[in-house]
């Protein structure tokens, strides 16, 4: 573990204290000056120069810098640390891109100052998770950008995104009981009421409630992450955001639950059970949603799956370091995150560029689509080969490895569909609006190139280990077989079912019906305690009740 | 100093005489002016309570106990005084006559109303005898009942007709209880009562006389399954009597629930009681709470959750009543944070509630899509008090509820920790349901040209920042709470 992960790779002449705060007062300054009416025009200008102190902060602070902002009582700390870093500095780069698309993107749109105000609070709630180092300000941070997400989902304001943005409002609610919860029980290992997050953690595998604090912990974070069952409102929610809405769900959001688990989970000492049960979680989510993905027709509901998909293996990885113990194995699932968070805030805008072409340039974006579909598969070569390798360091051959090599093969089959859905989605007489060409480009670009310039610094092994004869020939045979499957899906054109998106949604009707039902026993009930002779009688009743037991 | 106790009796009821005699104008004025002061005293006895680190005490007529009346403000007391003077004060701001010609009036009778209740509320978060707080809880039910029917409508007088008589039930069961008191002890002194208590084991009489004015009091507080009369009174009144109906009236009742419980009944008494007020409790979140999401108007749909919210003071009262004396003042500090930031934001609720029913003509919930473009700030108040309800931070809401689960989990109690959260939950469904539906945009386009009342929504907004900065106070009990704890009079001949 050396350069990116430890040491500044640059001087700084600012004080890297200002800096980590900068970065997540910048985008709500943004937030707050739409308030001002005189500011109002300038905002969605400037989203993309919001994300640029944490940029600078991801490259330049040192690893381990922490900042007491506000002493006790509050003790709001932000700290920087190698999985923070990474994760904050791949934000910051999708932030921006996605942020010049979307200025274009939603040029016309007369609610596009609302949709600023959403954008920029979720960005900094985004910064906040990824650099907040007490346990309530995380809390803080993961509610700001928990449901600063849902004006993103819901800006169409159409049926579906209603629909879509009441599910996911429902569970990021159902969430936050799941990790207060478990967060009460943590600060209850330390003599502290809000300690740090690390202080919590140690005392963990020691905590008299240690299986239900994973527990909780676990259902919070892959709630955020869709890792099955609690996936359902990832296909409904990405589908119906605004294209760069779902790259930065897809990217930044979903990583949220990701830090979540590395902040929260001990990096380096063994649960055992816990790990095995993420890892085997993780797994199926990396094929299930690989499965349902393949069946989808629209290019933004296939990449929501994939989505799912891929943050299936990083709960396995996570898993994995878990149920070994390895110490240094958690910047490694933030590195498979990274590159994750690119390539797919990519995929979106290039699918949404695609979508606003007509079909001549369509076939072009699909191609771009296609190399970013190869890396995320792991083609060697290409960055997403680099995180497939460093992931291996975690998960070593076996069954989980053997499990989630075969994994990369849906990931290449169901990125070929990806292309193909994004070549026929062009339309003939449109042109896309002007400027959203660059910043997708540009994204695509850094998403290929940042792997490189990370892989070293993270994993401490030579860029030429990875290109070994030995690396080389592990990583092309999925892909070749993923390709190989598409190829005959689309040769014998065999018809595949379309899952309708939330899948597993549709066959809770039962439960909805169980909630009618709790619901119209509760007002019936309400009615009848009301009524005059019921209460007096509970009156008298409860008198009695008391006087009986306080004796 | 403890000239302002007496003070902060008094001077509301000066209030009444500008209303009386001078036209409603300057009446109106004159009635702010004195709650205003009135705020500003019951700030003052929190100070001089805060300062000097012990309870202030007055003897009316300079006798003491039992020939004369005593008044005393501990820091539980002061807490409860200043909350409930602020939100009189910021209610009565938001009742003004509006300079909008669409604004509806408040009648003078609103504001001698108003002031009688500051006065009866100081009295039942002072007194120091079971008999004064009796005329205290009189007092506060005349003046709540006709806050209910004051435009006089056949709804408004319904519920008002319920709520009197149910509180009147209640005060019977309550002077029994302070008969059967009188008849064992001799005396309904406070601080003489616990001393009796300390020297010889109750009876079962005491037992009883307990029961009876506990159950009077949660009927007059509306605790679950007392709570035929909230949610149409509540809902019936006009905006400004629901704040402070919601926020401060039922208060005073829980109040003195914790007195009794807390700080008057023997330990091994109050720990045999407590699972029963906590099973109302628990009902009370749990079902008021799941018949909140039921409700089709806004102003409903705030009164159950006022249902609901009062039940988190049920669960306070085991945890309270622990052994352990570290958790059981975290939990008694994480009651009375509920109590108070649960005034604030439900006060700043049922007031944007009311500004969004004058856009919009109605407060049915489906036909206020579009409300956050039209009354944002009303929004932004009801949401951001809403916040306090579901516990996100920062907020006292948020503050609190740690402070009851921690007690909870450290002291074994799982069922409590389980219905705090589902509490949560359903507070996060009944507080987002509107605030989702206001970030809509209405089918057919069109939108109330009327536009909320700016200043008015102000004041519900700083209220609602009233209960987020209680979240700023520390996580672990609060010492100021404990000042004057126990009961006892200071530097009085024995």
């Amino acid at each position: 573990m050396s350069g990116f992960l430890t040491t500044p790779p640059l001087p700084i002449s600012v004080a890297p204290e200002a800096l980590l705060l900068l970065a997540i007062a910048a985008p709500l300054a943004l937030a707050l000056a739409m308030l001002a009416p005189g500011l109002r025009r300038l905002v969605p200008r400037l989203l993309i120069l919001a994300p640029l102190p944490a940029l600078v902060a991801a490259v330049a602070v040192p690893r381990g810098m922490s900042v007491l902002v506000a002493p006790y009582p509050f003790r709001f700390t932000l700290a920087l640390d190698g999985s923070g870093a990474l994760l904050l500095g791949g934000a910051a780069l999708l932030w921006m891109a996605a942020g010049a698309y979307a200025c274009a993107y939603m040029r016309k749109d007369p609610a596009r100052g609302a949709f600023a105000t959403w954008w920029a609070l979720t960005m900094a709630g985004s910064f906040a998770v990824f650099l907040v180092a007490d346990v309530a300000s995380f809390y803080l941070a993961y509610a700001l950008v928990s449901f600063s997400a849902f004006g993103l989902v819901t800006h169409d304001d159409t049926p579906e995104a209603r629909r879509a943005g009441n599910l996911y409002l429902a569970l990021t609610v159902l969430g936050e009981a799941f990790l207060i919860a478990a967060f009460v029980m943590l600060a209850s290992g330390t003599s502290e009421a809000n300690p740090l997050i690390r202080d919590a953690v140690a005392a963990l595998p020691t905590s008299p409630f240690r299986s239900a604090i994973v527990l909780l912990l676990l259902a919070g974070f892959t709630l955020k992450m869709g890792l099955f069952p609690l996936h359902v409102w990832m296909p409904l929610a990405h589908a119906v955001a605004p294209v760069p809405g779902s790259a930065a769900l897809s990217g930044v959001v979903v990583k949220a639950g990701v830090i979540g688990l590395l902040r929260f989970l001990p990096d380096g000492v063994a649960l055992p059970g816990w790990g095995e049960a993420l890892t085997a979680v993780g797994i199926f989510t990396a094929f299930y949603g690989v499965a349902l993905g393949v069946t989808q027709t629209h290019p933004k509901r296939a990449l929501a799956y994939s989505t799912v998909s891929q943050m299936g293996v990083v709960g396995a990885v996570i898993g994995a370091a878990l149920a070994s113990g390895l110490p240094g194995a958690f910047p490694i699932a933030a590195f498979y995150a990274v590159n994750h968070m690119l390539l797919k805030g990519a995929m979106f805008l290039v699918a949404g560029l695609a979508m606003a072409s007509a079909p001549a340039r369509a076939r072009q974006a699909a191609l771009i689509a296609g190399v970013l579909g190869l890396s995320l598969a792991g083609l060697p070569f290409t960055g997403g080969a680099l995180a497939k390798y460093a992931i291996k360091i975690v998960v070593p051959d076996g069954i989980a490895g053997f499990l989630l090599t075969l994994s990369a093969v849906g990931s290449a089959l169901l990125m070929a569909r990806y292309a193909v859905l994004v070549t026929a989605s062009g339309k003939e007489r449109q042109t896309p609006p002007g400027g959203i060409l660059l910043p997708a480009l540009a994204l695509a670009a850094l998403a290929l190139a940042v792997p490189f310039a990370l892989f070293a610094p993270v994993t401490g092994l030579p860029l030429a280990a990875a290109f070994s004869g030995d690396a080389l020939a592990k990583g092309v045979w999925p892909v070749a077989l993923g390709l190989a499957l598409a190829g005959l899906l689309a040769w014998r054109r065999w018809p595949l079912p379309e899952v309708p998106a939330g899948d597993i949604l549709h066959a809770m009707g039962p439960l909805a019906a169980l909630w009618r039902h709790t619901l119209d026993l509760a007002v019936a009930a309400d009615a009848r305690l009301r009524r005059w002779p019921v209460a007096a009688t509970a009156l008298i009743a409860l008198a009695a009740l008391l006087a009986v037991v306080a004796r | 100093m403890s000239a302002l106790l007496v003070l902060a009796l008094t001077v509301p009821l000066l209030g009444l005489v500008p209303l009386l005699l001078a036209g409603p104008r300057v009446g109106e004025r004159a009635a702010l002016a004195v709650l205003a002061i009135g705020a500003g005293l019951c700030v003052a006895v929190g100070v001089a309570v805060a300062l000097s680190g012990r309870a202030l005490q007055y003897f009316v007529a300079g006798l003491a106990p039992p020939l004369g009346i005593g008044l005393r403000a501990d820091g539980f007391s002061a807490a409860m005084m200043g909350m409930s003077a602020l939100v009189l004060a910021l209610t009565a701001f938001y009742a003004m006559r509006a300079p909008g010609a669409g604004a509806p009036r408040m009648p003078p009778a609103f504001f001698m109303l108003l002031l009688a209740l500051a006065s009866a509320l100081n009295l039942a978060f002072l007194a120091q005898d079971l008999f004064t707080l009796y005329v205290a809880l009189e007092l506060l039910t005349f003046a709540a009942v006709p806050l209910v029917c004051l435009d006089g409508k056949p709804g408004q007088l319904r519920a008002a007709m319920t709520y009197l008589m149910f509180a009147l039930f209640g005060s019977v069961l309550y002077l029994l209880g302070v008969v059967l008191v009188y008849g064992q002890f001799g005396t309904l002194d406070f601080a003489r009562l616990s001393a009796a208590l300390a020297l010889a084991p109750p009876g079962w009489s005491f037992g009883a006389a307990l029961a009876l004015m506990s159950a009077g009091l949660m009927a007059k507080a509306a605790l679950f399954p007392l709570h035929l009369w909230l949610p149409p009174a509540h809902a019936g009144a006009p905006p400004a009597a629901s704040a402070v109906l919601s926020a401060v009236v039922i208060k005073a009742p829980l109040f003195l629930l914790v007195r009794l419980w807390a700080d008057l009944a023997p330990v091994p008494m109050a720990q045999a009681a407590a699972p029963v007020l906590a099973i109302c409790g628990a009902g009370a979140i749990l079902v008021c709470g799941v018949v909140a999401l039921a409700q089709v108007r806004l102003k409903l749909l705030i009164a159950y959750s006022t249902a609901a919210q009062i039940g988190y003071l049920g669960l306070m009262f085991p945890l309270a009543a622990g052994a352990d004396a570290y958790w059981s003042a975290l939990a008694w500090t994480g009651g009375t944070l509920h109590l108070v930031s649960h005034a604030f934001s439900k006060a700043a609720m049922f007031m944007a509630a009311g500004l969004i029913a004058e856009v919009f003509g109605h407060d049915r919930l489906a036909g206020l899509k579009g409300a956050a473009r039209v009354a944002p700030l009303s929004i932004a108040a009801f949401g951001i008090g809403g916040l306090s309800l579901l516990g996100l931070p920062p907020s006292g809401g948020f503050t609190a509820k740690v402070m009851l689960l921690t007690s909870a989990l450290q002291q074994g109690a799982w069922w409590i920790g389980v219905v705090v959260l589902a509490g949560g939950l359903l507070a996060g469904g009944y507080v987002l349901r509107l605030l989702v539906l206001a970030l809509q945009r209405p089918e057919d386009g069109t939108l109330p040209a009327a536009r909320e009342c700016g200043w008015r929504a102000g004041i519900a907004l700083a209220l609602a920042f009233g209960a987020v900065a209680l979240g700023f106070l520390p996580l672990a009990p609060l010492g100021f709470l404990s000042i004057g704890r126990p009961i006892a009079w200071e530097g009085l001949a024995p």
